[in-house]
């Protein structure tokens, strides 16, 4: 459950009820919203963010204070939705784990700048487009774009709060953006902007 | 649409209009690039690796364009995809966690 292997502390109740409002709740937000990026689901959302908080409380004894609260937090999410969400999703998971190895390819290095998506169509989204477009990736991929672009987490939290290398984090996120970026190309065409 | 939205189109206006008479239109060092810019984008870059991009995208357009617009995208992202708990739900969170203390 915990980032690191740190020895189990003891904390009494009312430390218990400290960490949990001072350390855990001030995240609830974030912790919300990547429940709800996660899932697309408003109800399971709910429930996902609900279970991760009563499981944190749980197991708070494996969290040392004063660490990486917000990290730890995500991560039991993350395993949470993994265990009881993932498996009735109706998406399964699309991505090539041979995905370091296409690290930064030649097909990637000629398509530098989407030619037909420029800042002219991107200065107008600035309705529901770029929800939407995040929402329609697969689901390892909105997860590196969420926990980098939206959340700031460095690689180095990224790689332990999925359990994957660095490289890999890097790689993700990588294909994540080129992806994210032809599906703002598509809505940019949808809007008119045809060569953009 | 709110205040930061419109920092965001002026910065993209600002960035297409800008001298692009005097950088180089091609980039003879993609891939290298691409890896900088990411690590510059997400924050990991070392400040010599920030310095040596800095210079380059002086000079170099695709480069410069790139930069600025997966800069723009992040914050983008950040400005239109992020949301707030429901308050019955943090209510409901914490009241679960007082009625129960797990010994």
């Amino acid at each position: 459950m915990e980032l690191e292997e740190a020895p189990k502390q003891h904390y009494s109740e009312k430390e218990k009820n400290n960490i949990f409002n001072n350390e855990f709740m001030p995240h609830i937000n974030s912790m919300y919203n990547f429940a709800y990026r996660l899932t697309l689901d408003s109800d399971d959302s709910k429930d996902l963010l609900q279970d991760t908080y009563l499981k944190a409380y749980r197991f708070i004894d494996s969290f040392q204070q004063g660490t990486n609260a917000k990290a730890w937090l995500f991560r039991i999410l993350k395993n949470s939705f993994i265990n009881d969400y993932r498996k009735k999703s109706k998406e399964p998971s699309k991505v090539d784990y041979q995905e370091v190895e296409s690290y930064y390819n030649s097909e990637d290095v000629d398509r530098q700048i989407t030619p037909d998506l420029r800042v002219e169509a991107l200065k107008d989204m600035i309705g529901d487009e770029i929800s939407n477009a995040l929402n329609s990736l697969d689901v390892d991929f909105r997860t590196v774009i969420i926990l980098c672009d939206l959340e700031g987490f460095k690689y180095e939290e990224m790689a332990k709060i999925l359990d994957i290398p660095i490289g890999t984090v890097r790689s993700r996120l990588h294909r994540a953006r080129n992806l994210l970026k032809e599906k703002l190309s598509e809505y940019a065409k949808q809007m008119g902007y045809n060569n953009a | 649409m709110n205040t930061p939205n419109k920092w965001v189109i002026i910065t993209l206006k600002s960035m297409s209009n800008s001298d692009q008479g005097q950088r180089k239109t091609d980039c003879t060092d993609k891939r290298n690039c691409l890896e900088m810019l990411q690590l510059i984008l997400d924050g990991e870059a070392t400040p010599e690796q920030k310095a040596n991009f800095k210079s380059h995208i002086d000079e170099c357009m695709p480069c410069f364009q790139h930069y600025h617009f997966d800069q723009a995208i992040k914050e983008l992202l950040k400005l239109k995809c992020t949301s707030q708990a429901p308050t019955d739900l943090i209510e409901s969170i914490k009241s679960k966690i007082s009625e129960k203390p797990i010994y």
